[in-house]
């Protein structure tokens, strides 16, 4: 008779293959990742660009982005989202605070005819004048409607006093939308496109020909220069709140400035991070969702930039709960920085995280990203291997011991809004 | 090409198996024929907040998430109109962890009050969270009682109002549970490397003994064909005017499901689309326009909605875009537009065939539909569709009596 009480025989996982893309230099700085390790027709072609928004006037860096297919002198924009469109691909781009993303996915046959695509979109862009005023006015809208979300509002606050005085403390402001000129487009665009290419990937099983011939097709935009980051960043601590009527749910992010993956404590602060707020069974969920019902969701994450990290945790409750859930959340941290964290939860952590770093590893597009989130920091596969170490060293009286050095909350910045 | 094999057991579970020998992780995806659309008018969302229940613990084992994540896996869920999904992700080499944990919440729930309890407020937060306190949040609230008069898609998955789900009974979750969670009502597919011995071995093993349900009945009130146009206006606090266009389209199961899907592509899947073209780029009536159909099984819908370009009337948009959907009904598209369709719908079938997750899940959709390979044969399908159908689709659903509209007007635009 089955026993079903009884969860059948656990196995470990005692390895993970980490594949390595392959490199070839574009200029001196500038390199492509290849992995062509891909054993199906799709494919992928990332264009990074030192374009992001502390490399401009706040809004410059996300309207230039948004422009690059809207029109040469010989190709309007709808020409060219049609040759595109007529070779299957995706076109997606992006900006964060340091960087500038383009993307394609397409079948391998077509990567590149639809780069050819393009390039020649790039390369020529003009800024045709209508185009701007319709991309400007679409971004005004949107702007207005994300005004009216307090997970928006609250993440826009957070990001003020998380970076204060810091270029990375910037928002965009209504007043961003009247003020951008054509001229001062163009000038970002030359210098932060067109001479700004930072990196290339590629997942998809191409050959070295054509990898040859993508090389061709976007060297001339390789930087030569080097961009400094900002190291020294302090957030603002303490409470502020943000009214917005009429509202049913109150936003609250709370955190600060802490380090990326090249600090030593990065690791295991990973596994504490997790323990505390990131996974559908952790300190913040069970509480704060699964035994009070406050919230639909409440996570943790530590998110990386160039030369420092930081420290979030956000969810959306109740407007009636917004106290309890802050009460709450302080309670939590009390708790495991003055309680030890118990053996059978550690090892669900352990088993957890390396399941989800399993999962990470598998297939090329997931390898690929696992590098590539690896690689900004100078950092190589091996990192993945220290991982685990730590996850195999890691103690309560360490948990305990980052959470007290790391998680006082006295050292956050704490918004809500709603 | 995506192989699978099929096996039944004895008590009525149907159980896909895929094989994949290039990952170490496996997927347990289990799809239950029970959604929203089967619930009672009196108490809608009662689909979705099981679905949570289901979470909640079962009869044999206190807690289901915590042993799947210390066998280092995840799992979610989700519920439609139509069905509800179930998934676990984890390493090959502990799949029957996800397979005791399933098969034992398939067997009985837990039935905690306290579950139930929380789980009520969590959707409640939900609710507001995706419905009340989002700008167009509530669109689709507003839209389905519109387009639907007597069929129960009429009501969303997370329910028509706060109150269905507060009212929720233990009494309502056991007989919504012994209704509708047996073997006979549930398709399962793994999917990994395993052989099909092993697979059918273990999962014997574990629900082998499950007692046979009885799949239940269904019968649902058919919505008669439309004969008006049907419009309704709310005025909402966001910042631009908003418009939906809710055209009937056929069941799943029709070829004109097919047809009906790459016209709404025609229309406004991509930048390249009719729509954007004209109503955007060219007179600059709309600043966002899309299309899209809502992929039911029973009749649905297909939705072109956007937004409205500030100083722009809902009348004269109303007149351009009926202008526009006029052309496909009296001109086939060229067999370069339809070339384009089908190559971007190629592409991302690629791209979604390529998680494991996904094809499982797929499999089990297909099998639902009637026979798992479907998953093989869709693509053959859309390849044979000529403009010529489409036009007769166009003809066919695109008529102002066969349309609803919701207009969201902006509180700062209303008179």
């Amino acid at each position: 008779m089955l026993n079903r009480t009884l969860s059948p025989e656990l196995k470990e996982i005692d390895k993970i293959d980490f594949v390595k893309p392959q490199i070839f230099d574009i200029s001196k700085d500038v390199k492509l990742f290849f992995m062509k390790e891909v054993p199906n027709e799709t494919a992928r072609l990332d264009l990074y660009f030192d374009a992001g928004t502390i490399n401009g006037d706040t809004g410059i860096a996300s309207f230039v982005n948004g422009m690059l297919l809207s029109g040469t002198d010989e190709k309007t924009s709808t020409q060219i989202n049609n040759e595109i469109d007529e070779l299957g691909g995706f076109f997606e781009s992006g900006v964060s605070n340091e960087n500038a993303v383009v993307t394609m996915y397409s079948l391998r046959e077509n990567v590149l005819p639809i780069l050819k695509v393009m390039t020649d979109a790039i390369q020529n862009l003009v800024f045709h004048q209508h185009e701007v005023e319709e991309l400007v006015n679409d971004r005004r809208q949107k702007f207005k409607t994300s005004m009216e979300k307090v997970s928006f509002l609250a993440q826009r606050a957070f990001q003020q006093r998380l970076f204060s005085e810091s270029i990375y403390g910037r928002v965009t402001n209504e007043s961003d939308f009247d003020t951008i000129s054509t001229d001062s487009l163009k000038h970002f665009f030359k210098k932060n496109y067109l001479n700004g290419l930072t990196k290339v990937v590629v997942v998809g099983d191409l050959t070295q020909d054509e990898i040859d011939e993508i090389i061709d097709l976007i060297g001339s935009w390789a930087s030569n220069t080097t961009t400094e980051f900002e190291k020294n960043i302090k957030n603002l601590k303490g409470y502020s709140h943000l009214v917005k009527d009429g509202a049913v749910q109150t936003a609250i992010r709370v955190g600060r400035m802490l380090f990326n993956k090249t600090h030593e404590d990065y690791n295991d602060f990973l596994i504490l991070n997790t323990i505390f707020g990131d996974y559908f069974g952790s300190r913040l969920m069970s509480n704060i969702r699964e035994d009070k019902g406050y919230t639909y969701g409440i996570g943790t994450m530590v998110a990386e930039l160039h030369s420092v990290g930081y420290f979030i945790i956000a969810t959306e409750v109740g407007k009636d709960v917004k106290d309890a859930t802050l009460t709450e959340i302080q309670h939590e941290i009390t708790r495991i920085q003055t309680e030890l964290v118990g053996e059978e939860e550690l090892n669900l952590v352990k088993n957890y995280l390396m399941g989800q770093l399993l999962k990470s590893a598998d297939g090329p597009y997931s390898m690929t990203d696992l590098y590539m989130s690896v690689e900004p920091y100078g950092l190589d596969l091996d990192f993945y291997n220290t991982s685990i170490d730590s996850l195999n060293n890691i103690t309560p009286e360490r948990i305990q011991e980052l959470a007290v050095k790391y998680l006082n909350w006295n050292d956050m910045t704490v918004v809500s809004a709603g | 090409m995506i192989h699978f094999e099929r096996f039944k057991l004895d008590n009525g579970l149907t159980v896909l198996f895929h094989k994949d020998v290039t990952t170490p992780l496996a997927v347990v995806n289990t799809l239950y024929d029970v959604g929203a659309r089967d619930e009672s008018e009196e108490k809608t969302g009662f689909a979705h907040l099981f679905e949570h229940l289901m979470f909640g613990g079962s009869v044999n084992i206190p807690d289901f998430d915590a042993p799947l994540q210390r066998a280092g896996g995840e799992s979610n869920a989700f519920t439609s109109n139509d069905i509800t999904n179930y998934y676990n992700i984890l390493p090959a080499k502990n799949l029957e962890t996800a397979l005791w944990l399933e098969s034992d919440r398939m067997l009985s729930l837990g039935f905690t009050p306290k579950s139930l309890e929380v789980q009520r407020n969590v959707v409640i937060e939900e609710f507001k969270q995706r419905y009340l306190n989002q700008p167009y949040g509530d669109v689709w609230l507003k839209l389905r009682p519109l387009a639907y008069h007597v069929h129960p898609y009429k009501w969303a998955t997370i329910g028509k109002v706060i109150k269905h789900i507060e009212d929720a009974k233990m009494e309502d979750v056991k007989a919504f549970f012994h209704k509708h969670y047996n073997p006979a009502n549930a398709i399962l597919c793994i999917a990994g490397n395993f052989e099909l011995e092993y697979v059918k071995t273990v999962v014997n093993k574990w629900y082998g003994e499950i007692p046979r349900g009885i799949k239940p009945a269904r019968i649902l009130p058919v919505e008669p064909d439309q004969e008006e146009l049907r419009e309704e206006i709310i005025e909402r606090n966001v910042p631009t005017d908003a418009f939906y266009y809710a055209f009937k389209m056929s069941e799943r199961r029709n070829e004109m499901y097919y047809m009906a899907d790459v016209l709404s592509d025609a229309l406004g899947r991509d930048k390249s689309s009719r729509l954007y073209i004209s109503l955007k780029k060219e007179q600059k009536l709309a600043s966002e326009i899309g299309a899209y159909i809502t992929g039911s099984l029973d009749n649905g819908l297909l939705v072109i909605s956007g937004k409205l370009n500030d100083g722009v009337s809902f009348e004269t948009f109303d007149k351009a875009l009926w202008k526009e959907l006029k052309k496909l009904e009296e001109h086939p598209i060229s067999d370069k537009e339809l070339a384009r369709l089908m190559i971007k719908m190629h592409t991302s079938k690629e791209f979604q065939d390529q998680g494991l997750l996904n094809r499982a899940m797929n499999l089990c959709q297909f099998e639902l539909l009637g026979d798992a390979n479907g998953i093989n044969e869709e693509h053959e399908i859309y390849k044979a569709i000529k403009p010529s159908h489409l036009q007769e689709t166009a003809i066919h659903i695109l008529k102002p009596t066969n349309c609803s509209i919701l207009k969201v007007k902006a509180t700062q635009n209303a008179e």
